[in-house]
């Protein structure tokens, strides 16, 4: 493999962009279209990472590693694994998505607008790829950065209360997460991910887990969901839930899993307890939800609760089906958001009570709103079924009560799913949809088609992500397990 | 850690480690008591100085150039300080307001 | 002989994308008939794999060379690509052509192709006439996705992408709130069936590490009846069995080409199809088996009785489904999986063609569906009239239509078993023939001859060149009339059994389930006089009118309610549900969490606000903090030495 510094690129690039818009003087058309162009580069770059990964070898591949702060052990080490492939196939897709919505709508304040999404991009890459857990919170932290700024200037009205809650929320979890990464390593005597010893401190593993439990988040640490997914503009709420929760479900796979065996075991059941709350709360309450982005978002917590209980299922049927999940959700939540945005525009409202009917001589609104609502609901033979299946299945294994609970609540998806598709399209015009008020444009269907292409390419060929994740079990860690009281 | 103890001309280190503590009390107590900003600053040189003073000393009674350059840096830092300090008092000089520290609380919670 | 199953398969589904891409570039009439035409082809797919499977036959044994003969081919497993995998799991996306899976594609494809010609103009001038076509290839699609899949996970993809389809098309004119809840309803029901069903395949995936059909024979015990419990949860949710049956009717709601496609021919069916496909695990689990056939009789049972009341031309005939399926559950559930393979296609044949024949009435009235306004029809649309005689009669098993063939093997198995409880099943049957005469022929009476009423004169419009519907219309029709009254013939059981012996390898008898034929005799001659002891007294009440209906106002209140169903599940789910999600809303996630992090804040805040008094702003105090800390320190450490 040669293509090493591919892997550095996919972090740069975007970066790079980020601060030729913001210091070039350009205009508000052209720091948007520079923005997309970043943005499609970086697509293209993770196509070619894609296409000369070696899926059926195991092991970190195109990795770089360069010293950092020698003394302490730090270096700067990035690579890719099967499944980190694919989660940054999700964030530069969707990330491209949301920068062409960007600019489709003519956010104002362009050079800071773009450059804050790019480096979003480039951090959040970055998250994916780390392999020294130093790196993996300097960009997890530097996620947080551009959404701080994002939710608080571009939001809606009740922006600041949002954006004081989500920073909170987050550092505090954060926080937690820095202690337990410098005790980790100061006794490990390494932050490296791909060297480092197994601990079997429990404290070590609820520092990690309360930090990717808010990220995610899961059941009760989602207070700040809610107002952040309502008041931030739609293409970041798309981002949000579609690809910086991943990162939190993906600390867990590739660092509270692999990293605390033990604790593991110990904590199994109380995190697939949580993880079940979530998903049966979360159903429910986006069931009862008054408005698009309220079900949309409790269903994401629904299905934030559903991965984790794949990846703490355990064996192999969980974790895969997990991570086909993540990719799968990733993409509907992104683009269902997007459509929320789109159907604000016309109607200012995302109320159910003051919309529907808006099937009526909007097809392409309609299919595209029906397709994603299907596929989010995991009908047999979607993408999201696929992953549902594998992840019910797995956690079978461990106990029926988990599956049997999987199982009701996809029913309760059925039912909240098919309410918002039903107030949005269906039955008597609402009082916001004026007739005039228009199908989905040809630029608004050029950023969602890809998506959705996306998700029926997966359906049609789930096993694309759930066969091409893992080689043989977990990233490996060397045996040894420092004992860390 | 070995103490290599040298021979000292004139009084023991004692001497002046309490001449020290002397002038940082004297200091400390300026600094309580009086209102004048220039008084306070000028105690607040007081301390420093005995300090500075029980720096040098052990630096003389433990043999370790160290705690002279510690001296050398508190100077410098005290020489900025004052700078600062009467920069602040000719301020607020300027501005009419009374010199007395008691009644410049703005920075009240 | 495997990619006429293919063909049969993709060809539906290039017409749904083609149909979606090419949106409004495609004029109306072109949409229809793509999908007419697709449907067409796939079944020239699905005779080209029944050919294909036939000659297996005869080349695997040379004496095979009439259906008559006992064949023993095997069925033919053909993979395109590993769909779904997951460490040593793997399940490919792969079709199965065997005899089952044969019958069911030309069904399927056949009654389907005939009905999609019958909506083109059934649904000629309506406003989205496009998106319907897209939907009912997709429907088709589905269904023969469900009949090919290999193995267990694909036949639950097809399971769960009918349900879509149905939920499409109940609810195609989307403007009408009940159509929207019809088909919610219809979704939600199918997909607790679903969920159930995905918990049979869990339990099978631990225990044989495998979804293939063969699998399924490795299991046994109490394995193999949570297996077959999953499986009849989703069989009696998509076949509308007691307990999971109230989606059926209001499914109504759908234009009528749908109803007689998915909602009596083919997908409502499709439970059957399950038991047949999967009675391996069936026969470890009898007592599972035994419960199948008990809801049948209930159902069968439950419905007939409810469709006396009814008066929407629809719903009569949907409760009629139910209780037909509810036959074909009954002789599945006794192991007789040929004869109610069998009756699953008969019905699929008059069945669809009542529905059509209604359909043809709904249009010619400008969509009323009212039987108490239709008396008289027959004198303005004879060829409706006869048609929907032939229908009739072959519902109600009257020889030598061809319910009677399949309907009376059936009850006649129950009665094999020879146990108590296979004569309740027989008597059930019996009792159900009685049912199914009276409540057909109560429509027929109460529709066809006569005179025509008031409400008929005045709505009746002609259409087409006969004045009763466009030949796209009468076409179907007529195929479908021809085939209810000879499609029976395949098969007689006491003499001739082709059907039987065709689906013999997939889907054998069950030792026990093979009656004598004095039995079989004597059944169908009980069945018979039932039904036609059904007729007479429809005839009498509605025809005649020389018996009162019988007034017993309670039992009427009860049916009418549909044994109340509708109501209990409400009050024991929906409303629950909803209760539950409120009180979460604003006894925790109001209160607690949303409010949990703003009272924190609040906290914080306040406690600031005690610790600022410390600042006083004056110099001097703080030097004294200070100067009070250093000595404090200094006697810490003084006293710590």
């Amino acid at each position: 493999m040669s293509a090493t510094f591919l892997t550095t690129l996919l972090i740069l690039l975007p970066v790079a962009g980020a601060i030729a818009i913001w210091l070039l003087p350009l205009s508000k058309y052209a720091s948007g279209s520079l923005a997309v162009l970043v943005s499609l580069i970086e697509v293209g770059f993770w196509i070619e990472q894609a296409s000369r990964f070696d899926f059926h070898r195991s092991g970190l591949q195109m990795s770089e590693q360069a010293n950092w702060f020698g003394d302490l052990g730090i270096t700067y080490h990035v690579g890719v694994y099967g499944f980190s492939v694919w989660l940054v196939g999700l964030t530069v897709v969707a990330m491209a998505a949301c920068i062409g919505y960007g600019f489709w709508v003519g956010r104002d304040r362009p050079r800071a607008y773009f450059a804050l999404m790019l480096l979003l991009t480039g951090a959040t890459v970055g998250v994916f790829e780390a392999q020294d857990l130093i790196v993996f919170y300097a960009f997890f932290e530097a996620m947080l950065i551009p959404l701080y700024v994002l939710i608080g200037v571009w939001g809606g009205a009740k922006r600041m209360e949002a954006t004081v809650k989500f920073v909170i929320y987050t550092m505090a979890g954060s926080l937690l997460m820095l202690a337990a990464i410098v005790v980790y390593g100061l006794h490990a005597g390494t932050f490296d991910l791909v060297d480092g010893p197994t601990s079997a401190s429990r404290w070590l593993f609820l520092g990690f887990m309360v930090a990717f439990a808010i990220k995610a988040p899961l059941f009760p640490f989602h207070g700040w969901l809610p107002d952040s997914y309502r008041e931030a503009p739609p293409e970041v709420t798309a981002v949000l839930s579609g690809v910086i929760a991943k990162a939190g479900l993906y600390g867990m796979l590739r660092i509270a899993i692999p990293l605390f065996p033990g604790p593991v075991n110990f904590y199994r059941p109380y995190v697939l307890g949580l993880a079940a709350i979530a998903l049966v709360y979360g159903s429910l309450l986006a069931f009862r939800a008054p408005d698009f982005r309220g079900v949309v978002a409790y269903s994401s917590l629904a299905q934030s609760g559903l991965i984790a209980m794949g990846l703490f299922a355990g064996p192999s049927l969980g974790r895969d089906g997990a991570v086909l999940q993540m990719i799968a959700h990733g993409l509907v939540s992104t683009s269902l958001f997007l459509v929320a945005g789109i159907i604000e525009r016309r109607t200012t409202t995302g109320e159910f009570a003051l919309l529907g009917g808006m099937a009526r001589g909007r097809p392409v609104l309609s299919t595209l709103l029906m397709t994603l609502g299907v596929i989010s609901l995991a009908v047999p033979g979607s993408a999201n079924f696929a992953g549902e299946f594998l992840i019910l299945a797995g956690v079978f294994q461990r106990a029926w009560w988990w599956a049997a609970t999987g199982a009701g609540a996809i029913v309760l998806a059925a039912m909240y799913m098919l309410r918002l598709i039903s107030a949005v399209l269906h039955e008597a015009r609402g009082t916001t949809v004026a007739d005039e008020a228009m199908d989905v444009r040809p630029g608004e269907l050029a950023l969602l088609a890809p998506l959705v292409a996306g998700l029926i390419l997966l359906s049609a060929w789930p096993a694309a992500v759930s066969h091409h994740s893992f080689v043989g079990n977990w990233p490996k860690q060397p045996s040894g397990t420092t004992l860390i009281p | 850690m070995p103490v290599l103890e040298r021979e000292m001309s004139g009084p023991g280190t004692t001497w002046y480690v309490a001449l020290a503590a002397f002038l940082f009390g004297i200091g400390a107590l300026g600094v309580l008591i009086r209102r004048n900003p220039l008084i306070v600053l000028l105690s607040l040189e007081l301390m420093l100085n005995g300090g500075n003073l029980a720096l040098i000393a052990f630096s003389r009674h433990f043999a370790n150039g160290a705690g002279q350059i510690f001296g050398l840096a508190v100077m410098a830092v005290a020489a900025s300080e004052v700078c600062v300090g009467l920069g602040l008092v000719v301020a607020i000089n300027r501005r009419k307001l009374a010199l007395d520290v008691d009644r410049l609380s703005e920075l009240r919670g | 002989m495997t990619y006429g199953a293919w063909i049969c398969l993709v060809s539906p589904l290039v017409a749904t994308i083609v149909i979606l891409l090419g949106g409004t570039t495609l004029t109306r009439r072109a949409a229809a008939w793509i999908a007419t035409s697709s449907v067409f082809v796939s079944f020239g797919g699905a005779v080209t794999a029944f050919l294909g499977v036939h000659g297996a036959h005869v080349a695997q044994s040379p004496s095979c060379l009439s259906f008559g003969l006992h064949c023993n081919a095997q069925g033919e497993l053909t993979t395109a690509w590993t769909w779904l995998a997951s460490g040593h799991f793997k399940f490919g996306l792969e079709l199965l052509v065997d005899p089952l899976s044969t019958v069911m594609m030309l069904i399927v494809s056949g009654v389907g192709g005939l009905i999609v010609l019958y909506s083109v103009g059934y649904m000629d001038g309506d406003n989205e006439e496009r998106r319907y076509f897209a939907y009912i290839a997709l429907f088709v699609f589905s269904m023969l996705m469900l009949v090919e899949g290999g193995n267990l996970l694909l036949l639950l993809v097809g399971w769960g992408l009918v349900g879509l389809s149905s939920y499409l098309l109940i609810g195609f004119w989307h403007e009408r709130p009940s159509a929207v809840q019809a088909a919610k309803k219809a979704f939600v029901m199918n997909a607790f069936g679903d969920a159930t069903m995905a918990l049979g395949l869990f339990v099978l995936i631990a225990h044989t590490q495998s979804l293939s059909f063969g699998a399924l024979g490795g299991v046994s015990g109490s394995t193999a009846n949570w297996v077959a419990l999953g499986l009849l949860g989703g069989a009696a949710a998509k076949s509308a069995q007691i307990p999971l049956q109230t989606w059926l009717p209001d499914a109504m709601e759908g234009p009528t080409p749908v109803s007689a496609l998915i909602h009596a021919a083919t997908m409502v069916t499709a439970g059957v199809y399950l038991i047949a496909r999967t009675h391996v695990v069936f026969e470890q689990a009898r007592t599972i088996e035994l419960i199948a056939a008990g809801t049948g009789a209930l159902t069968l049972l439950v419905a007939g009785l409810i469709a006396l009341v009814q008066t929407d031309i629809k719903r009569v005939i949907a409760y009629s489904t139910m209780s037909q399926i509810g036959y074909m559950f009954l002789g599945a559930g006794v192991g007789a999986y040929a004869n109610g393979m069998f009756h699953l296609m008969t019905h699929a044949f008059f069945k669809a063609l009542l529905f059509m024949t209604a359909g043809l009435a709904i249009h010619a009235l400008a969509g009323e569906q009212d039987i108490r306004k239709m008396r008289g029809l027959g004198r303005v649309m004879p060829i409706t009239k006869w048609c929907f005689l032939a229908g009739a009669l072959a519902l109600v098993g009257i020889p030598p239509f061809s319910g009677f063939f399949s309907k009376d093997s059936i009850v006649a198995a129950t009665g094999a078993l020879g146990t108590w409880y296979g004569w309740v099943f027989w008597l059930c049957g019996i009792v159900g023939a009685l049912l199914t005469g009276l409540y057909t022929f109560r429509l027929w009476f109460l529709v066809f001859p006569g005179e025509p009423s008031a409400f008929v004169r005045e709505h009746h419009h002609r259409h087409g060149r006969w004045g009763e519907g466009p030949w796209t219309m009468l076409l179907p029709v007529a195929v479908l009339a021809v085939l209810a009254t000879v499609g029976g013939w395949l098969q007689w059981a006491p003499l001739w059994h082709p059907f039987t012996d065709w689906l013999h390898y997939a889907a054998a008898t069950a030792e026990g389930a093979e009656p004598s034929s004095t039995l079989e005799y004597a059944t169908s001659a009980a069945t018979v006089i039932a039904g036609l002891a059904g007729i007479a007294i429809a005839w009498a009440i509605y025809s005649e009118r020389s018996v009162a209906i019988p007034k017993l106002p309670a039992l009427q209140r009860v049916l009418e309610n549909k044994f109340y169903f509708d109501a209990v599940y409400d009050r024991l789910f929906y409303a629950p549900a909803v209760a539950i999600a409120a009180l979460l809303r604003t006894e925790v996630e109001e209160p607690v969490i949303l409010q949990g992090g703003t009272d924190l804040g609040q906290t914080a805040l306040d406690a600031g606000g005690i610790a600022r008094r410390i600042q006083t702003g004056i110099l001097r105090t703080y030097v004294f903090f200070i100067a009070a800390g250093a000595a404090a320190l200094v006697l810490a450490f003084l006293i710590a030495k």
